[in-house]
This record gives C-alpha cells, sequence and structure tokens, in this order.
C-alpha cells in the first residue's frame, strides 16, 4: 500500500485557488476535540467530550446503542455539525474545510450506502472519480481493491445482487480508494463472517503499521481488544473511562470472572449470599487451592464484588477458581459455572452498570 | 390492530390475553384478513389524506376554470354538443374529466405503493409474516385504492353538479363507472408491478408509454371520432374511453346504443377481474412458499451490459501506462482553497459523470421516453381540437400581423415549454428527493471531498443534459411538421434549456425542504394548475383581467410567451420581461439550493 506522504508535496498558500496535491498532515496529533457536544433539540446526543488521536495510532470507541459513537463519527468526517467545542482534523476545522478534511478520509459508515444503478467496479470507481482522480489511475487501484475484498469475480454485477457480507466489504474497498491518512470505521465487521473478519482485522494491522490513523466504533469485546491501542468508553455522550484495553480491564475490573446460574428468581439472594461468603472467606483463604491457580496467598481469592444480570451472576475475583472452590464448598450448588478472563464487557458493567451488547 | 385499542378492551382484564387464542385469530384473519391489510393502507394514507380532500375539490374546479371555461371560449358555445346530448363544451368533458383524474390517481397508487411495499420499504414482507394471505394482502390494497377512488370521484361529482355540469341525477352513478374505469386501467398495471424485482425506471415508463396515451387518447377534450381511424382504434382499447362514455350516458344522457354501453361495463369488468385474480396469482407467487423474487427487467440487455464492461475494463487495465508506475503513487485529490473552499470543490465533472454512468446503465428507452410526451399532446390536441376550431385569432393572443394562425401552430412552442418545465422539475425534485432521502446517494457524495455546490451544480447540469435532448427530439418534430422554422428551432432550443434551468434550480431549492412523500405530492398540485392556466392550450384573453394577472404572475406563462415570441417572430419589451423573471429564478434557486445543501449535509 503506497503512502500518503511519499506522495506530498509543499503546503500551497492559503490563498491559492488551484486545486493542489495534499500537504502532509502539519500537525502531531491526527484529531483533537474538547468539550465536543451535539444537541438534536432538546436531546444530547454527545455531551462534552474531549479526546485526542496522535497520528498513526488506533482508537477505539466503545459504547452501548444510542451512546453517540456514530454522532461523533460524523463530526469528525465533518459531514454533522457540533453544537459546541472544537475539533481539529488533521489540524483543520471539519466545518470550515469540510472537502479538505474528507480529502484525507476514508469512511465507512455504520450502514452501507453502496450506489445501486452502478456497477460493483463502477462503485469503486466513481468514489474515486468523487476525491478527483484520474480514471486510469483509478483502473488499476480498483483492481486492487477488489482483490483485497475479495469481489474481483463480482466486478460487473450490480450492487443488488451482492450478499451483506460481500455489500460491507464493497463499502471498506471503497473507502481506501483514496488511501486516506484517517480511516473512520463505523462498526466495520458487522455481517462478515469470521474469516473476512480476520482478514480486515490483518488488512487494518497493515494499514496501521503503514501508518494511516484508525478510528474505529465497535460492539465486538475482542476486536476492541485486537485493534485499539487506546480507546474511550462512552455511554449518553460522555466518556466514562479512557485508556488501552489491558489498563482499562487492570483499572476497572478483577483479572478473572466467575459466572454463575442459579435460575431465574433465585439470583438477587444468592448474591447477597455470595458477597457475604466470599468477603469473609478473603481473610481465611485456603492457601493450598489459591496457590494453585497461580494466585498469591496473601491475595487469596481476590474477591471485589457480585454483580447480578437477569440471567447470572457475575463474581469478580482475582482468582476465579479459588471463588467457585469456597462456594462448592459452602454448600451451594449453581446451576452451571464458568470461569473466563475479564474482559472489556466487564469494564463497561462496572461503569455504567449495564452490559454493552445484548 | 393497534396496541392502544387493545388495552383500552375490557375483556384484557380476564387472564388469558386475546392473542393467546391463535385458533380464533388464525380464522379471524382468514375471513378479514384483506379488510385489515386495507385499514392498514388507508390507515397511511390517512397520512396524505389533506392532500387527497385537496385534489378531489381542487381538480374538478381547476378543470372546470381552465378546460370548461377556457378551451370552451375557443371551442365556442355553439350546437356542437347537442348532437352528443351536452348543453355546454364544459358538460361535454366533465364526465371525462372526472373518468380520467381516477385513472391518473390509479397510475400513481397502483405503482409506487406496490413497488414500495414489495422493494422499497418491503412492507409486505412485514405483512407476510402476520396471519393475511398474500392475496389477501393484494385484495387489500386494492380495496383500499378503491375507497380513495370512491371518495375522491364522490367530492368530484358534487363540485360538478354544484357547477350546473350534469343535467341528470342519473350522474351519481359516474362515481361506480369512474371507479371501475379507474380499476380496470390500474389492476393490470399493479399486476406487471408486482411481478418487477427491482425499479429502472419502470415507473416513469408506465407513466409515458401507457397511461398518457391511453389518457390522450380516450376522448376526453373531444370526440373521439375526431381523430384519424388508426388513433380511434387506441382510444377503443383504451379503458378510459369506456369510462368516458359511460359516464357521459349517465350524466348527460349521451345517446348510445344499448349494446354499446353493455360493452363498455363488460369490456371494463372484464379487465378489472382478470387483472385482480392475476395480481393476487402473482402476490402469492412472491409471498407465499415459493417466495419467488420477480423478474428483473432488461435481464438480458444487463448481462450484455456486463459482457460489454469487462471487455471495457479488460481493454483498460492492458492500456499502456494502466496498471504500471502510475498505480504506486497516489495522484493528486481535487480540493481548492481560498473562496468557498468548504463548498466546492471544483470537481462537478465527477457528479455529471456519475449521472451518465447510471444513465448508461439504466435502458436507453426509458431515456428516451421523456421525447414521447409533448409529441403526444402535440398529436392528441394538434389533431383532436383542430377540427373544433377555425384556428386561433393572432389579434387575441396578442401577436401583431394579424391572420389566423392553426391551432396545433399555437400550441407547439407552448409544449415545448411546458415538457422543458416538466423534465426539469422531475429531475430536481423526484429524482433529487429520492437521491437525498431513499438511496441517500448524496450522504455518500458528501463524504468524499465534494462540497454541496458540486453536488448541487452537477444534478441541475444532468437535469439540463436530459432537457435538452428532449427539446432537441420535440423541435425535430416541429421542424419536421413544419410548424416552426430553421433559426427560430436554434433559438427555442437554448430558450428550452434557460427554461430547464430556472425550474430545475428552484425545484432543487423546494426540494431540499422535503422531508416525506406527502410533501413532495403538494408540490405537484401547484403545477398542475400552473399548466393548466398557462394559455398553453388556449390564449389567456379568455380569462376577465384578474385571472390573467394572476397567470402572469406564474413562471409558466413567461416561458410559454417566450417561446411563442420566438416562433412567430414577435418580440417586445415583454420578452426581456420573460428572459428577467428566468434570471432572476435561477438566481434566487442556485443561491438557495446551496445554502440548503450545507444545511441538509452539515447537520
Ligand atoms: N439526526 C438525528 N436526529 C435526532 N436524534 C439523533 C439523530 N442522530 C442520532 N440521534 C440520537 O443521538 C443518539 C446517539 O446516536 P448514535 O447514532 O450516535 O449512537 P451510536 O452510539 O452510534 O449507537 P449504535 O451503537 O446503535 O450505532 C441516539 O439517541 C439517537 O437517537
Ligand atoms: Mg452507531
Amino acid at each position: 500500500m503506497p503512502r500518503l506522504c511519499e506522495n506530498a508535496s509543499i503546503p500551497l498558500s492559503p490563498g491559492d485557488i488551484t486545486a493542489s496535491t495534499l500537504p502532509l498532515m502539519p500537525v502531531e496529533h491526527a484529531i483533537r476535540a474538547t468539550g465536543l457536544t451535539k444537541r438534536y433539540g432538546d436531546f444530547t446526543a454527545v455531551d462534552g467530550i474531549d479526546f485526542t488521536v496522535n497520528r498513526g495510532e488506533s482508537f477505539g470507541l466503545l459504547g452501548p446503542n444510542g451512546a453517540g459513537k456514530s454522532t461523533t463519527m460524523r463530526m469528525i468526517a465533518a459531514v454533522a455539525s457540533r453544537s459546541a467545542g472544537t475539533m481539529s482534523v488533521a489540524g483543520l476545522d471539519p466545518e470550515q474545510n469540510g472537502p479538505e478534511v474528507r480529502a484525507r478520509l476514508g469512511v465507512i459508515p455504520q450502514q452501507d450506502n453502496l450506489d445501486e444503478e452502478l456497477s460493483v467496479r463502477e462503485n469503486i470507481i466513481m468514489y474515486g472519480r468523487y476525491f478527483g482522480l484520474p480514471r486510469r489511475w483509478l483502473n488499476a487501484k480498483t483492481e486492487e481493491l477488489l482483490e483485497f475484498a475479495q469481489l474481483s469475480h463480482k466486478a460487473t454485477a450490480r450492487v443488488e445482487d451482492l450478499s451483506g457480507g460481500m455489500k460491507r466489504r464493497l463499502t471498506i474497498a471503497r473507502a481506501l480508494v483514496n488511501e486516506p491518512e484517517i480511516l473512520l470505521l463505523d462498526e466495520p465487521t458487522t455481517g462478515l463472517d469470521p474469516q473476512a473478519r480476520h482478514i480486515l482485522w490483518d488488512r487494518l494491522f497493515r494499514l496501521r503499521e503503514s501508518g494511516t490513523t484508525l478510528v474505529l466504533t465497535t460492539h465486538h469485546m475482542d476486536e476492541a481488544e485486537q485493534l485499539c491501542e487506546r480507546l474511550i468508553v462512552v455511554d449518553e455522550g460522555r466518556i466514562m473511562a479512557e485508556g488501552s484495553p489491558a489498563g482499562l480491564i487492570r483499572d476497572h475490573s478483577t483479572r478473572e470472572v466467575l459466572e454463575l446460574r442459579f435460575g431465574m428468581d433465585r439470583n438477587q439472594e444468592q448474591a447477597q449470599q455470595l458477597t457475604a461468603l466470599l468477603s469473609s472467606g478473603a481473610a481465611s483463604a485456603n492457601g493450598a487451592a489459591a496457590a494453585d491457580v497461580g494466585v498469591g496467598v496473601g491475595v487469596g481469592v481476590g474477591f471485589s464484588h457480585v454483580e447480578v444480570l437477569p440471567d447470572r451472576l457475575l463474581v469478580y475475583a482475582g482468582s476465579a477458581e479459588s471463588a467457585l472452590e469456597q462456594i462448592h464448598a459452602a454448600g451451594l450448588r449453581p446451576m452451571t459455572s464458568l470461569v473466563r478472563r475479564s474482559s472489556l464487557e466487564d469494564v463497561f458493567l462496572r461503569l455504567t452498570g449495564r452490559t454493552l451488547v445484548d | 390492530m393497534s396496541t392502544d385499542r387493545l388495552t383500552a378492551d375490557p375483556e384484557l382484564q380476564q387472564p388469558v390475553s386475546q392473542a393467546a387464542d391463535k385458533q380464533t385469530m388464525a380464522g379471524r384473519a382468514r375471513r378479514f384478513g384483506a379488510l385489515h391489510q386495507a385499514e392498514r393502507t388507508l390507515r397511511s394514507m390517512r397520512a396524505y389524506g389533506t392532500v387527497i380532500l385537496f385534489s378531489s375539490v381542487s381538480q374538478p374546479i381547476m378543470y372546470i376554470l381552465a378546460m370548461g371555461l377556457g378551451l370552451g371560449v375557443l371551442v365556442g358555445e355553439g350546437g356542437d354538443f347537442a348532437e352528443y346530448g351536452a348543453s355546454s363544451y364544459l358538460m361535454y368533458i366533465a364526465p371525462a374529466i372526472l373518468a380520467s383524474t381516477v385513472a391518473m390517481a390509479a397510475g400513481i397508487e397502483f405503482t409506487f405503493p406496490v413497488m414500495e411495499g414489495f422493494k422499497w420499504r418491503r412492507l409486505y414482507y412485514g405483512a407476510q409474516a402476520s396471519p393475511l394471505s398474500p392475496g389477501q394482502i393484494a385484495s387489500g390494497h386494492i380495496l383500499a385504492v378503491s375507497v380513495r377512488f370512491g371518495i375522491h370521484a364522490a367530492i368530484f361529482t358534487v363540485v360538478l353538479y354544484l357547477f350546473g355540469a350534469i343535467s341528470s341525477p342519473l350522474g351519481v352513478l359516474m362515481i361506480a363507472s369512474a371507479m371501475l374505469g379507474g380499476l380496470a386501467i390500474g389492476l393490470p398495471i399493479m399486476a406487471y408491478v408486482s411481478t418487477l424485482r427491482d425499479e429502472k425506471g419502470q415507473m416513469s415508463l408506465i407513466q409515458r408509454f401507457v397511461i398518457m396515451p391511453l389518457f390522450l387518447f380516450s376522448g376526453t377534450f373531444y370526440p373521439l371520432t375526431n381523430l384519424p381511424g388508426f388513433l380511434q382504434v387506441l382510444g377503443w382499447f383504451s379503458p378510459i374511453w369506456h369510462a368516458n362514455e359511460l359516464g357521459r350516458v349517465l350524466a348527460f344522457g349521451q345517446p348510445s346504443p344499448a349494446w354499446l354501453i353493455l360493452l363498455h361495463v363488460l369490456y371494463l369488468l372484464g379487465i378489472t377481474v382478470a387483472a385482480w385474480l392475476a395480481t393476487v396469482r402473482i402476490f402469492t407467487r412472491r409471498l407465499g412458499l415459493e417466495e419467488w423474487r420477480g423478474r428483473t427487467p432488461g435481464a438480458k440487455a444487463d448481462a450484455k451490459r456486463q459482457e460489454r464492461l469487462a471487455v471495457k475494463d479488460a481493454a483498460d487495465s492492458t492500456a499502456p501506462g494502466g496498471a504500471a508506475p502510475d498505480s504506486t503513487a497516489l495522484p493528486r485529490i481535487a480540493f481548492r482553497r481560498g473562496f468557498g473552499a468548504n463548498y466546492y470543490s471544483g470537481n462537478i465533472r465527477a457528479v455529471f459523470g456519475r449521472g451518465l454512468t447510471a444513465i448508461r446503465n439504466n435502458r436507453g428507452v426509458i431515456f428516451l421516453s421523456g421525447l414521447l410526451e409533448p409529441v403526444l399532446f402535440l398529436t392528441s390536441f394538434g389533431l383532436g381540437i383542430s377540427p373544433m376550431i377555425a384556428g386561433v385569432d393572432a389579434e387575441q393572443v396578442g401577436l401583431r400581423g394579424g391572420g389566423t394562425i392553426s391551432y396545433a401552430a399555437f400550441i407547439a412552442p407552448a409544449l415545448l415549454a411546458v415538457s422543458a418545465m416538466n423534465g426539469a422539475i422531475f429531475d430536481s425534485t423526484w429524482n433529487v428527493f429520492f437521491k437525498l432521502k431513499i438511496t441517500k446517494l448524496y450522504r455518500t457524495m458528501m463524504s468524499t471531498s465534494l462540497g454541496p455546490v458540486d453536488v448541487a451544480v452537477g444534478e441541475i447540469c444532468l437535469a439540463l443534459f436530459r432537457g435538452g435532448i428532449y427539446a432537441l427530439g420535440f423541435i425535430g418534430v416541429l421542424l419536421v411538421g413544419g410548424l416552426i422554422d430553421p433559426l427560430a428551432a436554434v433559438l427555442m432550443w437554448f430558450t428550452a434549456l434557460f427554461v430547464a434551468l430556472g425550474f430545475a434550480s428552484v425545484g432543487m431549492a423546494v426540494t431540499s425542504f422535503m422531508t416525506r412523500f406527502q410533501q413532495m405530492d403538494w408540490m405537484m398540485m401547484v403545477l398542475m394548475p400552473m399548466f393548466l392556466f398557462s394559455a398553453t392550450l388556449f390564449p389567456i384573453s379568455v380569462y376577465p383581467a384578474g385571472v390573467q394577472a394572476f397567470i402572469q404572475a406564474l413562471p409558466l406563462w413567461h416561458a410559454v410567451e417566450l417561446m411563442r415570441d420566438i416562433a412567430f417572430w414577435d418580440f417586445s419589451g415583454l420578452t426581456l420581461v420573460h428572459i428577467g423573471y428566468y434570471l432572476v429564478m435561477i438566481v434566487v434557486g442556485l443561491a438557495l439550493t446551496t445554502y440548503r445543501m450545507k444545511k441538509l449535509f452539515l447537520r
């Protein structure tokens, strides 16, 4: 993938009204937002958030439905106005320099909006034409992108005849046609099968290595953990936490989680019982068992707290295995139990009291 | 069934909810399913109920004033129509106008909503998941539309009675004859549309190649016998003609042999029943277990296109310098700095190019169908009305030189203006609305380095391109027919583009304020009187001064007059006023469009 800066030239003076080659992004941060706010009437979709995305970084926005992720993305992409706050994308204000900012961006919207009147290949070519790229260059570039999206055999088909996943791949390929400096991906892998998803991840890794800045929203924890160096957790238009995936888990959750099911009606009473049991048990931990699972004797179970979900209980503990042993020892018999590592999902639950997906 | 009605139901206090009794529910759906579906459709129509009511009241009044009185003055109130049993021209055309307006409504109600149900919003697939059978979904829609026709026809009839345009009490039955006519023209169309998997301009094809000819050659504004023989045949096939003739028998007792009356009724009934059955069958194929996805019209042409593209692409990629060194470096990306850089990136070409590619991908016949409309109008009115009038007095229409001009020569330049308007309005309203709200094409464009001005101007250029080709065709017909001379032809072509630019820029500005289809209907309702009161089909002098002033304020009149000035080589100071009027329209329209585009895309 050719890098943009190889082709960069000296910035033209602001008064020059001829078409110009994109100058190098002049600032260190790719995106900087302060007090970013978006109101629709009385409703505040994005409520004064601050964040900075460094150049070449991959940055994630994580949050439940309606958190304001897409709205934030649209403001970055210079297709939505701000109600308040400042924003700079590649050193420019997207509201003042829409076309120039968008020339540097690749946008993959949450909903595919392909041109149904054009064929698959024409979709990519025309999209490149909107950037003013020459047809001859686009012909070759399009082949490359079709290859990448594994759509070469569908090149002359109508968009209408593609499957949902193929449309998604075409949308992604199309967004790469201008070799963007900053790629905005709004839930990029929705509708992709596992194989296509992994190919996309691989491709995004390579783009990042070549210096492209990635900003993505996602519901998939594994995706965020894989792709994002840094992320913000958003809920109801506000930032709940910020950090690297591992850092967030360390700060806001325990190392492991024990998932227990006692049956719908009994969860609440069991939770109290468990909290009492494990809090007191933490002091008199079974040293041998704790050592077996590699938790320091002094830490013991490392019990933190219990979350009650409609269908199950989550026991947060440094060592979920030893917590389970204690529970069994106390004569409690959950219907099912599962030991797993903490994930961003748990971070989110801790911060907002709500689950992310479902 | 709506939820609020469910909660209001006292029976719900009982422990078992109504929904729990699946047996009864299914039974009810079996018996009354079509009615449920009809209710649903009518409820959704209620959203634009005011539009329907307004048009039912205003259409008869407009036609009475414009055609009945306006054209009536030209045709003369003589005894010409006595042999048909009517005491005036107005009385003669009134029943036919009722039948024609219902037929026009059928052309809308049986096309767009059906396509919407299958494709655009997939409403029918939602209904499919309920206990309704596919046949009931079809019949429900038909019943709902019939109710709408009935209401429209009833209001229309009342207005006609009030104006004394109906003499017989039997005229009330026209409600039934008009409804039957609407179904007979609409149901075959519905059957056809329901086989379509994809809409590639078929809706406008139906309007232009089916409804328009059937309407124009149905003896609405003159007896069918005024036309030459082969065009009369077209009328015999037209359900509108049969409904017209039935209406005339009912409204003023037009003398007709009994067998002919029976034939009218049987013809309309026969088509209605056969097409209804066919529609139910097609709905069953598509929504039933078979899950037929529908025909893709022009599939063969599509395959050919794909082949052609493949060949072209192969040639492109092997062309010298095609894939080689160019592909490694990203060429420059178009954007400007300096004045208006936030609105205009200097890349109108791309928007225009996309439009051309889309036109090429759709079938050419659709593109060319726009040529047909003015030719049909000219044929119908030129041939049909001419026998009833001696010619148009040149003095009466404000032309110097005196004498009379043939009716065809009188309306020809005006029809060119009307067609320029129609083409521009269609492209800048419906098409723009579609790309704005339904396919969201502009949103895609605006996520690239294009600015709102690129998009707006590109689209307007496209509208002009299309309008220019249509105008070229019609002017060709006028030249061949000897109705204009070559120099005027050239000037008229440029004028057509000028007029189209005026309407396209204003049309686009207005469309940018629209959020729902119903509002588009309102806009179309403004265009209708503009056409009728534009002095296209008769001179403006037939009206009292007040009405004249109103007509002169409307844009179409200026276009019509400008075209006539050129066609009859009769320029005056007024010519400059006409030109100025359009210059203002263009400037205001473009400014407003740009402002709105910015608002819309930077919400
Ligand atoms: N054009 C609009 N007008 C009014 N409200 C809007 C508009 N666009 C978004 N909203 C509201 O703003 C809020 C945030 O929407 P947004 O699409 O940004 O959420 P999201 O985080 O992307 O959610 P999801 O995960 O479902 O995609 C929602 O409550 C939504 O209803
Ligand atoms: Mg979203």
